[in-house]
């Protein structure tokens, strides 16, 4: 039996090690990684646990990010509890196994903490590596700060493991800024958070012998679609679990989780909607501006990527007047990806309800964004709101330097 | 384990067929037969992890499996850490008691060809043996990328006709020798390492089984000779085969813990290599006459190989 | 065609003949399931006996990949199992160390059970598919003489 470890209350964690322990006290049967910068510490925490006695389970360090999730899928398939953890290139040397791991509905938890995607080579946060993995079929829980970082692990495991979702999750963090500044944590006792996240449910074991079963059958045009769209089906329909288990967390740690957070949004006129550490450094900035100029900034930020908010996302920014949807990744040739989405929200709402909304590209390899340049984006999107219509190109790149760059001009009638 | 008795065909062929018929596989595969004679060899629970290839692609296509076992198949290159994912998954939940029958005794086995196994899934092979996983990787190699229309794989054999590497007015088809895939193997130090073939059944088995039993990772390559893209009549899938292994082509050989080497068939009378290309399609614009060289400069390399295998058997190290 | 020891599940499809059934009737994470009901250890029961599910191939024939059979004469067969072993179909069927007969759900027609047979004259001959198996018996070759080398 695996040790159990005294915690504090309150503990001094960064990011990676509170995903290391939110895998240790979930009791993870497999754990099979390869480590990269700036997930690395997750491994490495775990590695330590597991020398140490805390873990019962197996620790395969693989040759690859391919051969990882490669390992989490057959032990997976296998019929128990699996996780892992990755970054950018890693993330992408995986992609070819997400896709495969979540069309079999093998429930595996994947930490990632975001990092830029090269070339050029870059260790450092931005969202390029979550970007990537949204059309995978996972879902994807994205935490704002450490402490989230280990709620939303343990709740990973709950969510995607329910008899009525069995669908992989990834849990996001950003690159360094999250994952390797030591924040107060408030953790569960290691009794607390695996009855919590409770015992795991075999379905379709391999190991179930009397019972064989076949994973990974191909199919061709006249089975493909329909395994497709039952798989998307069970992504759009997990918002209920997700709910569900936000609830029960609520209950027992007071700590209240949303699909879509929201924050000072019931008189806001103008938003930001943003992703990661950005939400935080976006509060302090609508706060500021509403105490010291009197803009009524809000944000709004997706906890879950996938199943994308698509109602909260209508329902919060319906009336608002203008909203800038924050994109730390390069869309290459598009608008970004978090402006799409928001605004394909928003398309169905009435003309008089839809608010102006502009774009910024951000952040990319780690760039700072500052309280300062939140400032600034909300002050712009007050400007727009105030005289009806965008007055910059809709699409901006903020924190760039040489010459301004945007795309698309509103052409005023 | 429980091991189905080789002593002879009647006894093996009481063993209950746990590969079943109406696969796509073509007609007279020897993909099937090295199969169902691994499966054959055993009792004991089996989970079978599968490369994309034509096996795989041929065994489960859904709505059909063929297959009465625990199966997986995930990509091209990763059916090694899907048997390693699965067995580690084994070890942790009969550390836990978690198993549903934790006394049942159960193999992990890999199933490859030559494609993923030489080329696109080397790494994760290699990766899997490294960690010692208790399981065993069978190479199905029919020396080409059969499943896609026979392109060249670094396991097809100098001079042989692939769509990649063609034959044609300047050019005699692959001219890269294949690569020594056991050698490499046993080179991991792997406990137990082999060169089997179907037509020599028993000692296929017995490898098989060996390889079962054997604690750790174990590699078998084995020869499957292709009637599609070596181009031979499916009837003649065993003649092929005994071709290859009678004039050693493909010797029947294993290496235990990486030192050890057992030659496991010595044919009474060695036929010249040239018997054997002649029987195949592949091979056919070798004997033109500006050809020739190729198939002597392939006799004197097969000759060569068999005098450096006897010399290590005799050698002892 | 049923042969021996068929089950009432044996090959009772064409391949591509199954039910295209909806989106909500797939199977969840396109899994496949051999059996309906469990079975110990299939090693240890016989195919007869085995509770195969309409996902196991086993339920699913390839007979029109034939143009050419293979025809069995019991009366010559020594039971070696040659063509057992190297059937790539699973279509020999063998209970008791003793052959029994063909598969014709499974077998493919690819002719090498022929090939391996040892016996003289041999006791598996190819004969068209449409011939008629009393009627291919009593064409059956006589043994043959040695050829002098």
């Amino acid at each position: 039996m695996a040790e159990k470890m005294d915690l504090q209350s309150t503990e001094v964690w960064d990011g990676n090690y509170a995903a290391a322990q939110a895998l240790r006290q979930a009791q993870v049967d497999v754990v099979a990684a390869y480590p990269i910068t700036p997930s690395t510490p997750i491994v490495e925490n775990y590695g330590n646990f597991v020398a140490n006695g805390y873990v019962d389970g197996e620790f395969v360090m693989v040759e690859s990010e391919h051969a990882a999730m490669s390992g989490c899928v057959g032990a997976a398939a296998a019929g128990g509890r699996v996780a892992t953890a990755t970054s950018s290139q890693g993330f992408a040397l995986m992609v070819e196994v997400l896709y495969q791991a979540s069309g079999m509905r093998l429930p595996i938890v994947l930490t990632v903490v975001n990092r830029a995607l090269a070339s050029p080579l870059n260790v450092r946060g931005d969202h390029g590596d979550m970007y990537l993995g949204r059309d995978s079929g996972w879902i994807q829980l994205d935490a704002f700060n450490a402490q989230e970082a280990y709620d939303l692990t343990l709740m990973a495991f709950k969510i995607g493991e329910d008899i009525n979702v069995r669908l992989p999750v990834m849990v996001h963090q950003d690159g360094f800024i999250t994952s390797h500044t030591a924040q107060n944590i408030h953790p569960l006792s290691d009794d607390e958070a695996y009855a919590f996240v409770g015992d795991y449910k075999p379905v379709d074991e391999m190991l179930d012998f009397s019972r064989p079963v076949t994973y990974g059958a191909q199919t061709e045009e006249d089975w493909h679609f329909e395994h497709k769209a039952k798989q998307h089906r069970a992504l759009m329909d997990s918002y209920v679990v997700i709910d569900r288990v936000f609830e029960e967390f609520e209950k027992k740690t007071g700590r209240k989780y949303k699909r879509l957070e929201t924050y000072m949004m019931e008189d806001a006129e103008v938003a930001i909607v943003a992703l990661g550490t950005t939400v935080e450094t976006a509060i302090l900035a609508a706060k500021q501006l509403r105490e010291e100029e009197g803009i009524k900034a809000g944000i709004v930020a997706p906890r879950t990527f996938r199943p994308f908010p698509f109602n909260e996302i209508r329902e919060a920014l319906a009336g608002l007047k203008c909203v800038a949807a924050m994109d730390r990744s390069c869309p290459m040739g598009a608008m970004g990806a978090l402006y799409n989405e928001v605004n394909g929200a928003l398309a169905s709402i009435p003309a008089d309800q839809r608010p102006l909304m502009t774009n910024f590209i951000y952040g990319l390899g780690g760039r700072d964004f500052s309280v300062k340049e939140a400032k600034r984006i909300f002050r712009e999107q007050k400007g727009h709101a105030d005289v009806g219509y965008i007055t910059t190109p809709i699409q901006q790149f903020s924190g760039l330097r040489g010459p301004k760059l945007g795309f698309y001009e509103v052409k005023r009638s | 384990m429980a091991i189905t008795s080789v002593k002879n065909l009647k006894e093996f062929s009481t063993a209950n067929e746990r590969f079943e018929g109406a696969h796509l596989l073509c007609p007279g595969c020897a993909h099937s037969m090295i199969v169902r004679e691994l499966m054959n060899a055993t009792d004991d629970n089996l989970v079978i992890a599968t490369n994309t290839g034509c096996l795989e692609v041929s065994t489960a296509v859904y709505p059909y499996t063929s297959w009465d076992t625990s199966w997986i198949h995930i990509g091209f290159e990763n059916a090694a850490t899907a048997a390693s994912g699965a067995e580690a998954m084994y070890k942790a939940r009969k550390r836990k008691g978690t198993l549903k029958d934790p006394d049942a005794p159960v193999k992990f086995v890999a199933f490859g060809g030559d494609g993923s196994t030489y080329d696109i899934g080397f790494q994760w092979l290699s990766g899997a043996v490294e960690r010692g996983h208790d399981f065993t990787y069978i190479c199905l190699d029919n020396e080409n990328y059969a499943n896609t229309g026979g392109q060249r794989s670094s396991a097809t054999p100098v001079g042989a006709h692939t769509s990649t590497a063609q034959a044609g007015r300047v050019s005699y088809g692959k001219k890269q020798k294949k690569k020594d895939m056991v050698a490499i193997m046993a080179a991991h130090g792997a406990p137990y390492v082999a060169q089997l073939a179907p037509n020599k059944w028993k000692s296929m088995a017995k490898g098989f089984q060996k390889a079962l039993e054997t604690e750790g990772p174990c590699f078998i390559n084995t020869v499957s000779a292709c009637t599609t893209e070596w181009k031979f009549d499916p009837k003649d899938t065993i003649h092929i085969t005994d071709l290859a292994t009678d004039s050693l082509m493909f010797p029947i050989y294993e290496i235990i813990n990486g030192r050890e080497l057992n030659i496991l068939y010595r044919p009474k009378n060695v036929i010249p290599v040239e018997e054997y290309l002649a029987a195949q399609g592949r091979y056919k614009h070798l004997f033109k006459p500006e050809n020739r060289h190729v198939i002597e400069q392939i006799q004197k390399d097969v000759d060569e190989f068999w005098e450096y295998l006897q010399r290590r058997e005799e050698a002892k190290v | 065609m049923k042969g021996v020891l068929a089950t009432d599940k044996r090959g009772v499809r064409e391949l591509g003949a199954e039910d295209l059934v909806g989106w909500d009737e797939v199977t969840q994470g396109v899994v496949l399931n051999s059996f309906d009901l469990e079975v110990e250890n299939p090693a240890l029961v016989p195919p007869e006996e085995r509770p195969y599910s309409d996902f196991n191939s086993y339920t699913a024939t390839v007979a029109s990949w034939r143009v050419i059979k293979p025809v069995y004469n019991r009366d010559i067969c020594i039971d070696c199992q040659n063509c057992w072993v190297w059937c790539p179909d699973t279509s020999i069927i063998s209970r008791d160390k003793q052959m029994l007969g063909i598969d014709y759900d499974h077998c493919k027609g690819c002719g090498v059970c022929v090939e391996v047979c040892p016996t003289n004259p041999k006791s598996l001959l190819m004969f068209a598919e449409a011939e008629d198996p009393d009627a291919a018996l009593s064409q059956w070759p006589e043994k043959k003489k040695k050829e002098k080398k």
